[in-house]
């Protein structure tokens, strides 16, 4: 009798248990695909942390973070730089090919300055973010780039390395005498190497000479940790390559027109003086930018350019 | 010990008693300090490492993506933190519950009903869970060193001048641990984490109430908020993480007063907390 009876109960509970197993691995298949067409199909606008306002004030935050200060500095940091990571790619996927790193007020980076704020107040000591903020911020707004720095100064005045981002942002802005002497400020104080000097020497002599800033690129470029920058500062520093080059390249046009009456009418008439000094693109013979990009003719042949789809910034 | 007094009928005088047990202070303190460790391990309480460990091993290996090139700096500002932020978790839910637990268990009557005073019960369970935090603290600072070793590949001077730091946060909850016996000692649990937990906040404030207490201008008012200034605990003398994230170490000197000043503090606490403990009634 029990065994008779007894199934039917043992197999109702299983059977339960299994509809109850197939309706959650249901559910969680039907959310799964709820989800992906909500992203695809967004019924909300899309708020991210980029857009948000930063309701904190710096001092606030310090006094609030209590011993975590330190914490809070280091995800304020992580912040900006995702911050700026998030706002470029979403430039680059909206306006493919229109990203300049070297000018980056199109992406709107309007809280960036506060986050590198709140997170050097919080942490003054912390020296990454004067830095990272001393190479984006002058892209669009060289003046809280001074500020940023002058308060990590105040607060750093034996870091020799906020120094010398000063003095780049005041030689962006031609201030080439107030560059100098912040470069042979910075020069004096004991850990700083003896470039810092000689670049503030320079500075004063030679304004804003070509070579100087070669070597303010490439010592900022050593300088770094962060890819980003980096990136910039090998652009810049193709710049500064690819200005030379295009003298180059303008005296060979100037030799061919002055003994030939008119401006070459294509790169090859000029292709056997150039190959002595750079490599040439096969078919045409254009001499190749430091990018690997041909330059183009301009002015009916009579001077030379950047090509528009070069990585070599224009400006 | 205990089977010795309860099988000894005769009405005896607790001094008497504790002549016949033969048992110093130190030793009656040292075993409650012991059965409240080993209360404490039987609670769980160490599984919070394991939250730790899984935390710094998170940190270490997703950190290096985020932080670009900082992960030495947020490794230590993350482990020292979850250290103090775990240590005052504990200090506060298991101190708060040290004596509160044995009354709802009614054992506190058969403890004090040999010949253990009070203040020793209390010095005793509160040397018992400063054995849990140490144990745990010093394993907690141990794995940020092993995640030290970890991000950066090798030695870092970091590894070792993070240990006066850790050495400072252990001080700090022992001042806090005190603070919750304290409080427990004559309030509910909720009420004691509660009132414990503003005294953290309010501590680590202090120098601000030094500052307002500066700028006021009434008399009284400056005399109450400098007084309160120096009877609540200075916790901002503790909070070396960040900077020991820019690997900057504090002398013996400042390691020697800091020492003295959590000795002093605690000790103040735990007599007001005996002298309190003293007054209940159990009965």
């Amino acid at each position: 009798m029990t065994s008779k009876t007894n199934p039917p109960a043992n197999f109702s509970h299983s059977g339960r248990t299994a509809v109850f197993c197939l309706a959650m691995l249901l559910g969680i298949v039907a959310v799964v695909l709820l989800a992906r067409w909500v992203d695809v199909h967004p019924q909300v606008p899309v708020i991210t942390s980029a857009e948000e306002e930063l309701y904190v004030k710096a001092t606030t935050a310090k006094r609030l973070s209590l011993a975590f200060n330190g914490l809070a500095a280091d995800w304020y940091w992580m912040r900006s730089l995702q911050y700026v990571g998030r706002k470029a790619l979403n430039f680059q996927n909206s306006n493919p090919g229109q990203m300049s790193l070297n000018d980056l007020g199109n992406l709107n980076l309007r809280i960036l300055s506060p986050l590198l704020r709140l997170s050097t107040t919080l942490d003054p000591q912390f020296i990454a973010p004067y830095q990272y903020g001393a190479m984006i911020l002058p892209t669009f707004d060289s003046n809280e780039a001074i500020s940023l720095l002058n308060y990590g100064i105040e607060h750093n005045p034996d870091q020799w390395r906020l120094y010398q981002h000063l003095g780049y942002v005041y030689w962006q802005r031609q201030d080439f005498q107030k560059s100098a002497e912040i470069y042979a400020a910075g020069g004096k104080l004991p850990n700083a190497p003896g470039w810092m000097s000689e670049m503030g020497a320079r500075m004063t002599l030679e304004a804003g000479s070509r070579e100087g800033a070669r070597q303010m690129y490439q010592h900022l470029y050593q300088e770094s940790n962060d890819e980003f920058v980096k990136q910039m500062l090998l652009r810049r520093l193709l710049q500064v390559d690819s200005f030379d080059q295009r003298d180059i390249i303008r005296r060979v046009l100037d030799a061919y027109s002055s003994k030939t009456g008119h401006c070459p009418a294509a790169w090859k008439d000029v292709a056997p003086v150039l190959r002595l000094q750079f490599r040439l693109e096969a078919n045409t013979g254009a001499p190749l930018d430091p990018a690997g990009t041909p330059y183009v003719l301009v002015k009916n042949g009579c001077d030379v350019d950047l090509d528009p789809r070069s990585q070599v910034p224009y400006r | 010990m205990s089977q010795n007094i309860v099988a000894n009928t005769a009405p005896l005088t607790r001094d008497e008693l504790a002549a016949q047990t033969n048992t110093s202070t130190v030793s009656r303190i040292a075993t409650i300090a012991a059965n409240a460790f080993r209360e404490a391990v039987r609670d769980r309480v160490l599984y919070n490492l394991v939250l730790f460990v899984l935390l710094l091993t998170a940190g270490a290996i997703f950190l290096g993506e985020l932080s670009d090139g900082q992960e030495a700096k947020i490794i230590v500002d993350l482990g020292l933190s979850a250290i103090l932020l775990f240590g005052v978790f504990i200090a506060i839910f298991v101190g708060v519950g040290l004596v509160q637990k044995e009354i709802e268990r009614r054992t506190i009557y058969a403890v004090l009903s040999k010949p253990i005073g009070r203040g020793e019960f209390l010095l005793g369970k509160y040397l018992g869970l400063c054995l849990t935090l140490l144990v745990n603290v010093a394993v907690m600072g141990a794995g940020v060193s092993l995640a030290l070793l970890y991000v950066k590949r090798g030695w870092d001077p970091l590894i070792v001048s993070i240990w006066p730091a850790v050495l400072l946060i252990y001080l700090e909850l022992a001042i806090l641990t005190a603070v919750a016996l304290l409080f427990s000692s004559f309030s509910s649990p909720a009420l004691s984490a509660l009132l414990t937990f503003f005294i953290f906040i309010a501590g680590h404030f202090s120098a601000d109430l030094k500052t307002f207490a500066a700028s006021l201008g009434g008399a009284a008012a400056r005399w109450f908020f400098t007084g309160l200034y120096y009877v609540l605990p200075n916790f901002s003398n503790y909070s070396l993480i960040t900077p020991a994230a820019h690997g900057y170490t504090p002398n013996a000197f400042a390691l020697i007063i800091a020492l003295l000043y959590a000795i002093l503090y605690a000790g103040v606490v735990l007599a007001a907390g005996t002298l309190i403990f003293n007054q209940r009634n159990f009965k």
